[in-house]
Order: structure tokens, then sequence, then C-alpha cells
């Protein structure tokens, strides 16, 4: 028979060398396990004088719970040093950077456009497109600018291969008519969209930008209704109340015409952004040239209304402070991926 | 256009008024300033000199040495190399330290071993005009030590004026014009303006015969004894102020009188035109060398001036070198005229020859005008020349009519269109402050609108309405809110479908939306394969060879794809935006506008132990699977196609489609393997691309499911993963289809997760891993009905010729 009290200390004394689970596991089997010193033990019981067996078998299992007791104790030491040892979290670097995650995003222009959208639709508004391709009658005809009118000088047009009908639309204004021939007044729209211009471009000048244009058809619309509206706007663009004015603008479409000018947002004093003026040059405005209505099939005895065309481009241009009109439309990533 | 202030004086006295003041009510009511500069501001640092002593240069022939009180306590020490110094003389003397125009800083300096103490400037040197003989001699009477500016009460600020605002108003391209408005601004009269003609002889009428109905008015003078002298320094300042070059008086006063009262006019050497003056259109092939040198091609739409059929002169354009004045002339034609704006707007920009005369007659000038004009020329010259003759009497050639005519001005639409009830006193001050007459009548008032404003300018009441209320000044309107009853507004199908797409892309996808030129570079078409495709193209493109409009979104997207590569390792773009193919023009003429999406993907290739499916190819199809789930589109089928674009893989391209629809929606693809190289994505850039195009107005049209809450499972189901080994050529949907129908019924969910290609397998063999998962809604499945699905799908690979590999 073996020496309970030798056994159970040599067993502690090899439990106390295991560094892991896997080999208190091993000690484990070598004891207690089918070939184990406790099973042989067990089997020389039966080869033992019958009333020495009880004696045995008791002793046996006193070192078999004795034995499992001391694994179970190593390993629970173990798995607790184990848990203290993760918890001291050695190696962790605090200042390890966080794995790059490549993120998508929407163009500036189409965020400003759809905050746009969301204010005027709230007002009321319908959202229209139109074509970029567009007939010389709906960006000039149409707008009271007959075919010699000078003004049609500064508005820098491409002009379509052809029979000269087809343009680059130069404004987003076109859409007024072609409103007017589908809608029913009164109406409430405004359009965003790409225009173009034939000119040299350089870091606040494109040849391709977006507008959004916006119309009101209704009875009794007058320059105090535009006023009122355009100040509406400017609260939703820049989230509180801008100071304007209203200055005349000739644009052969509105009669009278404006140039809308707002405190700049920038300065009290004057700065770069409002070339030290503490004025901003924002949108042309005007009512609608009873011509205009006209060509829109719309008596101007009976309707009336307001036209404006906001600088899509160059909203995006002032909120973000970008410097150059021309990272807009060029496609770089280390621009896009700044919004 | 440019505007000087103390040319405006000359109309009305702006005293008590700065000229900041001046361009802010200009602008509040006129039109727009866009700068305002102090004329020659050097002058205020340019003293006035008395030469008190002039000696010979110790050694220097040339130069001289002189003493020049410029009022301090000493006299300067000034070395001068003009000959026409001499004592006595005042002068314009620059003190050390002055800057001169061209950044030129005066300094101390020895010349030749004698200290110079400042510098005696000539006109030039001030940019005050061309003469280099010598230094610049000022009026005996100039104060010593006073600025050159002020002593010669040069002082003037400059104006400028956008011209674009003053498009409709031909009135204001003079400076009385400009003056009339600050008359009504500030409510101060015009000056009189003396436009006397003059008592001429009895000689015979120059004859003028105008055979065309674009000269309404021709008015011409002869006059005899004009030389061809420097103007007074008045008139050259003032003409330098505006940025005219001064010439000579019979010049400069031309210019003057246009620039004074905005009607060009012109001068012809009387002596080479002897025959008459002919106005006539052009014929074609006809040519004519104008006073800028340049010959010109002329047209039968082009108005010409002609002595007897000889052309002198393109009519409001620009005189001719044969009739020119010279320094030795004497005998004048002064021709003031009305010419058609269209004619003269048309003939000058067809020869891209844009002059201030086609400047103001093409914004329809008044035909009363030339009259004054002529009036003004004749005065001003008179001046100068005393001596000048008239031999005979004044030519009014042409038929015109005057344009004043009457308008009816509502009160209540004063109101209604301004927002505002003004006083009624208020309206008829304003008017007639602007020159109009004004009665009243029962409903407002009778406006009689002076021919000046009748061109074009004032023809509706509303252009009254505009009078009234910008010299009332629109701030001074309250805001008013729009009222109106305000319906939900309708759903706006492709708004929203564009913002689903926008944000499922940028989102889930991580895609970066870009915004593109819709002009396309021939040259990316031409390696794109697209340059013969049909295009909408523009005659005078922004740069040569960018004349094409895009048909569709990705050709804006490809040949970026370099510069970004450089920089990154993977770029995901998309874009949204429109087409247009001019060969599906409708009965008006506009070509067929197609909304698409665009999308590239590009990247390192995935290397040999990626995943199966880390191409991009495979990975777009997956996000665009998505993005055509998340718009709810029905019954997405993928099929290869049979025209894929000339950019995309010719094997390697599907098409997306709504079962059971022709038409599809789109399109994934891998770039044609020809192509990368040519866009620059070799070598070290060498990349994985893959892109695809899909058509919003397609996705519009699609049907939809809607989405449904479906129960979840109540009985647990079972995982099985399948391998099987086959031929290269069996596809994978025949494998799907084999899993889907030996699970009769019970196949929830299938999916690929490795398809391998290995010796093992043998030559031209693939093996294909999926995870199926078996379910039922009516018990829990035990391990026989999987038994019995692997020995049915056994059944029917074997029966394509391959072996289930499992276990
Ligand atoms: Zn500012």
């Amino acid at each position: 028979m073996l020496d309970h009290d030798e056994t159970l200390g040599q067993a502690r004394e090899e439990l106390e060398g295991c560094l892991d689970v896997e080999a208190t596991r091993a000690v484990e089997r070598r004891y207690l396990g089918k070939q184990g010193v406790v099973q042989g033990q067990l089997a020389e019981i039966p080869r033992l004088e019958p009333d020495a067996r009880r004696a045995a078998g008791q002793a046996a299992n006193r070192l078999k719970q004795d034995l499992q007791q001391a694994v179970q104790e190593r390993i629970e030491a173990l798995e607790s040093a184990d848990i203290a040892a993760q918890r001291a979290g050695t190696g962790f670097d605090a200042t390890l950077p966080a794995p790059h995650s490549q993120r998508g995003g929407l163009h500036p222009i189409t965020q400003v456009t759809r905050e746009l959208e969301d204010l005027f639709r709230s007002m009321g508004y319908d959202v229209l497109d139109g074509p970029e391709v567009e007939l010389d009658y709906y960006n000039f005809e149409a707008l009271n600018i007959p075919g010699d009118h000078p003004a049609r000088d500064s508005h820098d047009t491409f002009f379509c291969q052809g029979d000269g009908h087809l343009l680059m639309r130069t404004h987003t204004s076109p859409v007024q008519v072609r409103a007017m021939e589908r809608f029913e007044p009164p109406m409430r729209i405004v359009v965003p969209g790409k225009c173009f211009r034939q000119e040299t471009t350089d870091a606040s000048h494109d040849h391709t930008f977006h507008q959004m244009e916006g119309l009101v058809i209704d009875r009794n619309v007058s320059v105090s209704h535009l006023i009122g509206a355009m100040k509406t706007l400017l609260r939703g663009i820049f989230g509180r109340d801008l100071d304007v004015r209203l200055r005349p603008g000739f644009f052969p479409f509105v009669e009278p015409g404006f140039e809308l000018d707002a405190r700049c947002p920038f300065c009290t004093d004057g700065c770069s952004v409002c070339k030290k003026t503490t004025w901003i040059e924002l949108l042309p405005c005007g009512l609608v040239h009873p011509n205009v209505l006209r060509s829109g099939g719309l008596d101007p005895d009976e309707w009336g209304g307001f036209a404006f065309g906001l600088g899509l481009s160059r909203l995006v241009m002032l909120k973000h402070g970008i410097d150059d009109v021309r990272h807009l439309l060029g496609g770089d990533l280390r621009f896009l991926e700044q919004f | 256009m440019l505007v000087s202030i103390r040319w405006l004086s000359r109309h009305i006295d702006l005293t008590g008024l700065s000229p900041e003041q001046i361009c802010e009510d200009l602008t509040l009511s006129t039109a727009e300033v866009e700068g305002l500069e102090p004329f020659a501001p050097h002058l205020s640092d340019v003293r006035v000199g008395h030469v008190l002593e002039r000696n010979a240069h110790p050694d220097a022939d040339k130069l001289s040495v002189c003493h020049v009180d410029i009022g301090g306590e000493d006299a300067l020490t000034i070395v001068c190399g003009a000959p026409n110094v001499s004592s006595g003389q005042k002068v314009a003397v620059a003190p050390i330290g002055t800057v001169l125009p061209g950044d030129f800083k005066i300094k101390k300096s020895k010349i030749r071993g004698v200290a110079s103490q400042g510098m005696i400037c000539s006109v030039r040197e001030l940019e005050l005009g061309e003469d280099h003989d010598g230094i610049w001699v000022l009026d005996e009477n100039a104060e010593v030590g006073a600025s050159v500016s002020q002593a010669l009460g040069l002082e003037d600020f400059v104006i400028e004026i956008d011209n674009k605002s003053l498009t409709h108003r031909p009135d204001l391209w003079g400076h009385r014009g400009i003056a009339g408005e600050l008359a009504a601004i500030y409510s101060r009269p015009l000056k009189p303006l003396n436009v006397e003609l003059p008592d001429c002889g009895n000689g015979a009428a120059f004859p003028v015969q105008i055979d065309t109905s674009a000269c309404s008015r021709y008015l011409a003078l002869p006059i005899d004894g004009a030389r061809a002298e420097p103007s007074p320094d008045w008139l050259r300042f003032l003409l330098l102020a505006v940025g005219q070059r001064p010439i000579d008086q019979i010049v400069d006063v031309s210019n003057f009188v246009m620039l004074d009262l905005g009607q060009p006019n012109h001068t012809f050497d009387r002596q080479k035109i002897s025959s008459g003056v002919n106005v006539r259109m052009a014929r074609d092939e006809e040519r004519l060398f104008t006073l800028d040198g340049e010959e010109r091609s002329l047209q039968a739409s082009d108005l010409l001036i002609c002595s007897g059929d000889e052309p002198i002169a393109l009519a409001g354009i620009m005189g001719g070198q044969n009739s020119k004045v010279g320094e030795d002339t004497s005998a004048l034609l002064l021709e003031v005229a009305t010419f058609d704006p269209v004619i003269v707007r048309r003939t000058s920009a067809r020869l891209a020859l844009r002059t201030d005369s086609s400047a103001r007659f093409e914004k329809s000038l008044d035909p009363t005008l030339p009259l004054k004009a002529l009036g003004h020329f004749v005065q001003i010259l008179r001046s100068f020349q005393p001596k000048i003759q008239f031999p005979g009497p004044l030519t009014d050639a042409g038929e015109w009519v005057d344009p004043a005519h009457r308008l009816t001005l509502r009160t209540e639409r004063v109101h209604a269109a301004l927002g505002k009830a003004l006083d009624e006193q208020e309206m008829e001050d304003i008017l007639r402050r602007l020159g109009f007459g004004v009665q009243s009548s029962a409903t407002g008032f009778s406006v009689d609108v002076p021919s000046a404003r009748s061109t074009k300018d004032i023809t509706i009441e509303r252009d009254l309405i505009e009078e009234i209320g910008r010299i009332h000044r629109y701030h001074n309107i309250p805001e008013q809110a729009l009222r109106a009853e305000i319906a939900p507004p309708k759903p706006d199908l492709r708004r929203n479908m564009v913002r689903q797409i926008q944000d499922r892309l940028a989102g889930g996808a991580r895609f970066r939306e870009a915004l593109s030129y819709s002009f396309v570079a021939d040259e990316s078409l031409e390696r794109l394969g697209l340059l013969g495709e049909p295009y909408v193209q523009v005659v005078n493109p922004a740069a040569q060879g960018m004349d094409k409009v895009r048909r569709s979104v990705l050709p804006s997207l490809l040949p970026g794809l370099e510069a970004n590569r450089r920089l990154r390792e993977d770029i995901r773009l998309f874009e949204i935006g429109k087409g247009y193919h001019p060969e599906q023009a409708n009965d008006r003429g506009e070509p067929l506008e197609c909304h698409q999406v665009g999308l590239v993907w590009a990247g390192c290739p995935p290397d040999k132990s990626a995943r199966f499916d880390a191409s991009r190819f495979h990975q777009l199809q997956g996000v665009i699977t998505d993005l055509l789930d998340h718009l709810q589109v029905e019954s997405i089928q993928w099929r290869p196609s049979t025209a894929p674009p000339a950019w995309a893989h010719p094997a390697k391209t599907l098409e997306v489609y709504v079962e059971g629809q022709e038409e599809p929606l789109g399109l994934v693809t891998e770039l044609d393997p020809g192509l990368c190289s040519k866009l620059g994505l070799s070598d070290d850039l060498r990349s994985d691309v893959a892109a695809s195009e899909l058509s919003i107005d397609a996705l519009l049209g699609a049907p939809k499911f809607e989405g449904r809450y479906r129960p979840i499972p109540r009985f647990p189901g079972i995982k099985v993963d399948v391998a099987v080994a086959l031929k290269e050529e069996t596809p994978a949907a025949a494998v799907e289809a084999a899993i889907r129908e030996s699970g009769k019924g019970l196949v929830a969910d299938i999916e690929l997760f490795d398809l391998y290609r290995g010796e093992n397998l043998g030559e031209s063999r693939k093996s294909l891993a999926y995870h199926v998962l078996l379910q039922s809604a009516s018990k829990t499945l035990t391990e026989k009905d999987e038994r019995k699905f692997l020995k049915r799908f056994e059944q029917a690979i074997t029966q394509q010729g391959g072996e289930l590999r499992n276990g």
C-alpha cells in the first residue's frame, strides 16, 4: 500500500511544478486516470485479506478525494493567476493607433443641396430637375432675353453643334418656364443643378458649377414677400438671422431685379471673404418679369411671383472655407475624404 | 466702366459727399460699384518745386545740377538729365522716399560724384503721358511745396462700375448719365450743359445718303482749321483717370464727348472723303483696313460708312485707315449718328472687335442724343481752338422717331409690387428727380418717359415701379411672410431614390461620392474606345478636345483613377449624374437625357491566398446586389452581357435585370484587360478595377417588393457543409440548383464559401464548397433528414460528372 501522506505530498509537489492547466491535467491522469496510481491501489484491494479490504478501500478513496482536491486547487490557482496576469494588461500599448477604417461619404455639394432641399420642402416647395443640355428657348428666349440682347454676352454660353438651338444651360432659370408649362399655379419650386459658363477658370471661377433656382408663383406676390422669403432662407442656411440688403441688379427675366447681399457671417468689420465690405453678394433675385409669365402661359395681370438663384458651389466654398472652386469637381480623394 | 468723380463734378455739385458715400449710394440705387481707387495716388507725394539755379554738372556734359526749392528750409540739390530744365521753372519733384509707378523708389544717390536729393519728373515717369523728351514744366502759378495733385487740382477718385449692371441703361454710359442718377439720389440739380450749335457758313451742305434702315440718323458737320495739338491738362487728366490715353485735341474731344454723354462719334479727314458719305450695308467679300491696322473681311450683314462707294468706316465700331485724321489734317468731317444696335452687335461679335463705341451702340442709343453730342463737341473744340470754322450747314439725315412715350402708372400696382404703400407725393417726386414728366390721373399718374430712357429700358409700368423702388431704396421695404395653404409635399420618388442610393453607397459600402465635369476629353474617350460614339458637342469648348458632353457617368470617373491610385491603395468612388444621347433626340431636338449612377472600385490586386471572391469585381457585384435589395427591386437576375461597353471586360461583364424584363438595370464589369495600362494603372500602380453603371430611370421603373416581416423559424435547422469536385465548365448555378432540388423544399439558405482548384483534383476540375441550411417550418429536422439530403445531392452531382467530397 502506498503511504497516503507521502503520495499526496509527492503529487502536490508535482502539481506545484505545473505551470498550466494542461500539465496539471497530465499529473491528474497519472494519479487519478485509468492507469493511474489510485486505480492501481484499488486494483490491489481484491488481493488483500478480506478484513483489510475495507480499510484499504477507505484509504484509497480518501487518497483519491484528496488528490482530486489538490488538482482542483491547483487548477483554480492557475486560473486566477492567469486572470490576474490578463488584468495586468502586460504588453498593452495605450498609444497604438486605431486601425484605419475607410469611410464613405457624400460630396459637399450634395450635402448642402440636401439641407436646402429639406428646408424648402418644409416650406412647401417642390424640388424639380431640368436638363443640362438646354434649348436656347428656355435658357434665353422664354426668359425675356431675345436673340440679339446684349445680356447674352455676359452669359458666356457654350453653344452646341447643330442648328444653334441647343446650348449648355448657363443658369438653372430655364426651369422657370418649363415648370410653368407643366404645373398649374400657384407653385413654389426649387431646382438644384449643374450650370456652365465658357469662361477662363481660376480659383474662384469654373466653367461648370452648381446653382439652385427658386420660383414662387402666386397672386399678390411683392418685393416685401421676396425679402421675407430670402431672410427665412438665410436663417435656414446660416442658422441665425443675418441682416440683408437688396440693391438693383439687372437680369432681363426679373423686373425689378436685385442682388441680395447679406451681412458677412464671418466678421463684423471686414475680412477677406467679404473683401472688407462686410457684405457678401449672395443671390440674384427679383419679381418675375411679365414677359416670362407670358412665356409660361400665365396672365401677368392675374399672377405674379419672384425668382432667385443660389450659387451652391459658392455656398459650399463659404461654408467650408474652400480656397479653390476647381477642387469641387476635380475628383481628388484628398479633397472628397474631408467631407 | 470707369467714372471719375472730378469729371462728375463738371455736371453736379458733389460738395459734402465722400467718394465712399457716392459709391454706396450708386450701389444701392443704380448699379454695382466694383471698385474705388484714387487717381494717380503717387501725385500726392510729388511736390511742386521751384528751380532756383541750374548749373552744369562738373563731370558730365548732359547732366545739370539744380537747386530746387520745395518749400522746406533748404533747397534740394538734384541732378537732372533733361535738356529742358532751366532756372525759374516750376517742376514736379519726387523727394527721397517717394514711390513712383512701377514700384520705383527714389533713394539718396550720388550721380557722377554729386549727391542728388530727389528727382525732377517727366510726365512719363508719373504715368501721365508718353512724353519723355524732358521734365514736366508746371504752371508758373503752382504753389511751391504743395503736392502736385493739390496744386494742379488733380485730386480725383475713379469708380469702377460693373458693365453688366448697365446692360439695360444706354443712358448711363457717360458721366452725365451717372451724374443724373446722383442728381436724383441727392435731389441736387444738374449743371447746365452748353450744346449750342455753331453758326455755319454758307457753303454747300455735306452730302449724306442713307441706303439702309440700319442707320436712323446721321449728322455730318464739316470743320475747317482744326489742329492736332496736345490737349490742355484738365482734359488730359480726366481722360487718364478713366484709362484713356490722351492723343491730341481732335481725338481727345471725340473721346471726351463719348465718355461724357455716352454718344460715340467719329472724325474723318474730309480731304479723303470728298465724294460724300453713303451709309449702306456691306457686300460679301468687301474689305476694309480698320484703324487698328487689321484688314477686315466683311459680310452683307455689316453696316458701312462709305465715301461714294468706298468703305471708310465700320459703322459704330471703328473707322478706316483710309480716312484717318492725321497730324496735317485741318479739314474734318464730324460724324454723330444712330446705328442699329443689333447690327453693330453682330458685326462686332463676329469680328471680335469690341470697342467703346460698339459697346454703347449695341445698348440702343437715344436718337435725339447725336445733336446734343455734336454741339458739345463743337463747343469744347472751339474753346481750345477758337479759330475753327464751319464752312457749311449741318447735315441731319435719316428717318428717326423720337422714342419718348407716355406710360400709365397705377398707384395700386406700385403698392402691390413693392408690398409697401408709398406716399403718392414721394412717387411723383422720385419720378421727377429722375427726369420723367408726371401728371396725376384717376388711378395714379400719367408718366412721360424721356427719350434717353425710352429706347429699351422703360417700356412697361413695371419698369416705372422699379424706378420708384430703387430710389426709395429696397431696404426701406419691410419684410412680409408668404401666406398660402401648404399641403404636405408630394413624395419625390426620383430624389428619394437618389438619396437612398447615395446613403447606401456612402454608408454601408463605404464609397466616396464624386461630382465631375460633364465634358470628357477626347483623349480619355479615345483610350476608353468611346470616341466614335455620337455626342452632344459644343462649338466653343473651354479647351481643345474638351467639346464632348458625356453619354454616361463612368467615362468621367475612369480617367481620374491613376492620380488617386498614386495616393491610395483602395479607391471606391461613385457619381450620380446625367449623360446625353443626341441620336435619340425628341422632336424639339433635345437629346435623350439618362440619369445614372456610376461606380468604380480599384486597388491593389488581391494576393493569391485571398478568398476566391476577394476580387473587386465580385465585391462590387455584392455591393450592387445589396443596393438593389435595399431599393427593394424585385426578382433580380444576372446574365453575361452580349454587348459590353468598349472599356469593359468582354467576357466578365454581367448585366443585372429584373426577371422577365429585356432592358437591363445596369451592369457590373472588370476593366478591359488592355485598358489598365492605358489609364496609367500598370507597374507599381497595377490595379484590380471593377466598375458598374446603373440606370436610375430603369430603377425607378422596376417593380418593387414590399418589405414584409417573415416569422422567425420555430424549429432549429441543420447546417450542412457540402463540397463537390466537378468539371471546370459546370457553372456554380448548376450546383446550387442541385442543392435546392435535393433539399425538397428544406433548403433555407446556401452560401458558397470556397472555390478551389488544385493538382489533387485533376486537370480542368474545380471544387466548390457550400454552407447549406436545412430548415422546416413544421418540425425539428434530424440526422435522417440530413442523410437523405446528402444522398440525393450525391446522385445529382454524380450525374453532372462531379463527386461529393464530404468526409
Ligand atoms: Zn467679412
